[in-house]
């Protein structure tokens, strides 16, 4: 322990006293790992940009979807497939499950003109499973199938056809034709890009069949659950056997995971991404440990002689070669949190930011990335101080006491 | 008991012209507990390979060295250092301070090396001894900052921190003027004393040799041991700082010009049978006068 303790109090000492040329030494190993660090944060960032996005299309892991058609050309009765999807689920009691038609046009009065629009019926789960974001108001709730005027969500583009109105002062779509009335804007939803102009509508299931009766027959219906992602492998096929039990023979059901985690392509890509940015940092910072070897090397040069008066007060040579070796670690750890410091300021910075717009939930700085940082730190401070430390073991004491 | 025991003690190198070089033949000489021991001698008759062959920092050609009764020879390379650490001292002729290390820093090193107690302790100790060398009011002082003769009490406190047992000074007044140079010795010694230190003291100077109780020469490679006599009056000038203004005079190598020296060297004083004359203008040369009497 004292051993320990005291080869570390040595390498912090010749650190204290060495300051300048520790420093000058330190600047590229400082700035290779906050660059690594920087890496892997930003491909954390990246990967949850990326689990977002897909989100939005496919839902969040596990999501699975079912839908069913009729393999005989006659149309489907949802009505009747929706009461066998209601016992089946009322075995597995699933917290999230939503109905999703996308799309049915609906004739809708814009200031300017009649247009049609584009519109998603979906269940309140819709918008949990989706990951879907707001930029004003609110997603709807159980309590809104009650409203005397139905809630719809619109996205940013065609609030903007009405002058983006407050949603507090009793904005209200008025659609015409089978579903016509007056709908009232609980909430929208933001561009997804710059120059996103999509004008879309999401409007209860529950409303527009109550208004429209049944379904008409050329509309697909598709079902989403949300379900544990480590149970999803489980759950699927025994849904499946489920929903097609008891079905007429024309009907065919088909289920499928539709989140990202299914796909592992997108994982790999940023694999690929993180493996070469995350090379090229790892090749500065190999540069960077090469600079700090030479001096290392020079330093012990002129400090031989320290080396033989030590040696000849006790100091081993194990105990001198990890002085030497600590030192050299004891700085580039230091040097990798400065390096992880900067990383952190630069992640949090506006402009980084900026670039991963639409991200929701903007991930705490990954500790995967500080520990990766660190990491390299000290292994590149040991190969460093690997040589210089060798040469120090092997001085002669008598010819370093007259050096 | 005998702390250090050289037994037939040779050491030689062998130059880049594949011609042996002698430095020390046939040595035998025991140091005991509280020993006090000067060896004196010119430059380059091998009084610092002694004095390293004693400290267990080199290893001898031929004959043995042990410390306490056990062959160093047998001894693995840490313990060695370890065994060096615990037990020996060394006070240099050019301090050898770690340079930018405030002198309690300095003093702190050698029981950074320790173990258990001695090591978390080691500030307290290590200021008790700048204390007691008289620099309590400057250990926070780097050697940059100390004069000639604080440097030597820095060191002399940094090889007695750990209370050695065998301590050993290569011309530790070499560097300093005459009158500081007699004040570090009567510090040495008298710490030395206080520790019951065997004290082993390599020198030009005769009268810093007049301190010890046995005296050696060494010359070419051969340790003689001579009788120093101390006139009542060299005693009372070696008392008086500034009546050691002595240096070894030995033979006809006096620096030409030099003032006639009082000390006066027998016979026993020539260079072993055998060995090679001193290279003219090869020995030191020395001017001061000298109040000490040397007979073999």
């Amino acid at each position: 322990m004292s051993g320990l303790v005291g080869a570390l109090g040595e390498a912090w000492s010749e650190i204290r006293h060495h300051k300048l040329r520790v420093l000058l030494s330190l600047i590229g190993i400082a700035v290779s790992v906050g660059a690594i660090t920087a890496v892997v944060a930003l491909s954390e960032y990246q990967q949850q940009q990326m689990a977002e996005q897909s989100d939005r299309f496919g839902g969040r892991p596990a999501t699975i979807q079912f839908t069913a058609n009729s393999s005989d050309g006659t149309p489907m009765d949802w009505d009747a497939f929706g009461a066998h999807v209601d016992r089946v689920a009322e075995r597995y009691d699933f917290s999230h499950l939503t109905r999703i038609v996308d799309p049915v046009m609906l004739s809708l009065q814009t200031p300017e003109q009649v247009r049609q629009v584009a519109t998603r019926l979906v269940d309140p789960a819709y918008p949990v499973i989706h990951r879907t974001p707001l930029l004003e108001g609110r997603w709807f709730t159980e309590a809104d199938v009650d409203l005397a005027s139905p809630p719809v969500v619109v996205t940013e583009s065609l609030w903007d056809v009405y002058g983006r109105p407050d949603l507090g002062s009793g904005f209200a779509l008025q659609l015409q034709g089978d579903v016509g009335g007056s709908y009232t804007v609980v909430g929208v939803t933001p561009r997804e890009y710059a120059g996103d102009e999509d004008k879309h509508v999401t409007m209860l299931y529950a409303d527009y069949t109550a208004r429209r009766g049944i379904l008409p027959p050329d509309m697909a219906v598709a079902w989403e659950v949300w379900v544990p992602e480590d149970m999803a492998a489980e759950i699927g096929p025994v849904l499946a056997a489920d929903l097609r039990a008891g079905l007429d023979a024309g009907v065919d059901v088909t289920v499928s995971r539709t989140d990202w985690a299914s796909r592992p392509d997108q994982a790999q890509y940023a694999q690929t991404f993180e493996l070469v940015t995350g090379g090229i940092a790892g090749l500065v910072l190999l540069l960077g440990g090469l600079g700090l070897v030479n001096i290392q090397l020079v330093a012990m040069r002129q400090r031989i002689r320290e080396i033989g008066v030590r040696r000849s007060f006790g100091a081993t040579g194990s105990r001198i070669f990890s002085s030497v070796m600590l030192e050299s670690v004891v700085a580039t750890a230091v040097a990798g949190v400065i390096g992880i410091a900067i990383a952190v300021a630069i992640l949090k910075a506006p402009f980084v930011l900026d670039m991963f717009q639409g991200m929701q939930d903007i991930p705490p700085f990954p500790m995967r990335a500080a520990i990766t940082g660190l990491v390299a730190a000290v292994a590149i401070g040991a190969l460093a101080g690997f040589i210089p430390a060798l040469v120090a073991v092997r001085s002669n004491v008598i010819d370093a006491l007259r050096f | 008991m005998s702390l250090v025991r050289l037994e037939g003690v040779a050491k030689h190198v062998v130059l880049p012209d594949d011609t042996r070089l002698d430095i020390l033949r046939g040595i035998d000489l025991e140091i005991g507990a509280g020993d006090h021991v000067a060896v004196v001698g010119r430059s380059g008759s091998g009084k610092s390979t002694l004095l390293n062959l004693m400290g267990m920092l080199d290893a001898p050609s031929e004959g043995s060295v042990s410390f306490r009764g056990e062959p160093v020879r047998r001894m693995r390379k840490a313990r060695l250092d370890r065994l060096r650490g615990r037990n020996v001292g060394f006070v240099f002729q050019q301090f050898n301070l770690l340079a930018g290390r405030t002198a309690l820093e300095n003093v702190m090193m050698p029981l950074g090396y320790a173990r258990g107690r001695e090591f978390w302790t080691r500030r307290t100790a290590a200021t008790r001894m700048l204390e007691r060398v008289g620099l309590g009011h400057r250990i926070e002082s780097t050697p940059e900052q100390l004069s000639g003769g604080e440097q030597q009490r820095v060191a002399i406190a940094r090889a007695l921190v750990r209370r050695p047992v065998l301590i050993l000074a290569d011309e530790p007044t070499g560097a300093l003027d005459v009158e500081t140079g007699a004040s570090v010795m009567a510090l040495l010694d008298e710490i030395a004393s206080e520790a019951d230190a065997a004290l082993v003291t390599i020198t030009h100077d005769l009268n810093v040799a007049a301190r010890a109780r046995r005296h050696y020469r060494l010359d070419a490679g051969v340790l003689t041991a001579f009788e120093l006599d101390v006139s009542a009056n060299a005693a009372a000038a070696a008392a008086d700082a500034s009546g050691l203004a002595a240096n070894v005079e030995e033979g006809t190598d006096a620096a030409p010009g030099a003032a006639p020296a009082t000390a006066e060297l027998e016979p026993a004083a020539e260079p072993a049978p055998g060995a090679a004359p001193a290279p003219a203008g090869a020995a030191e040369a020395h001017s001061a006068p000298d109040p000490v009497r040397v007979s073999s």
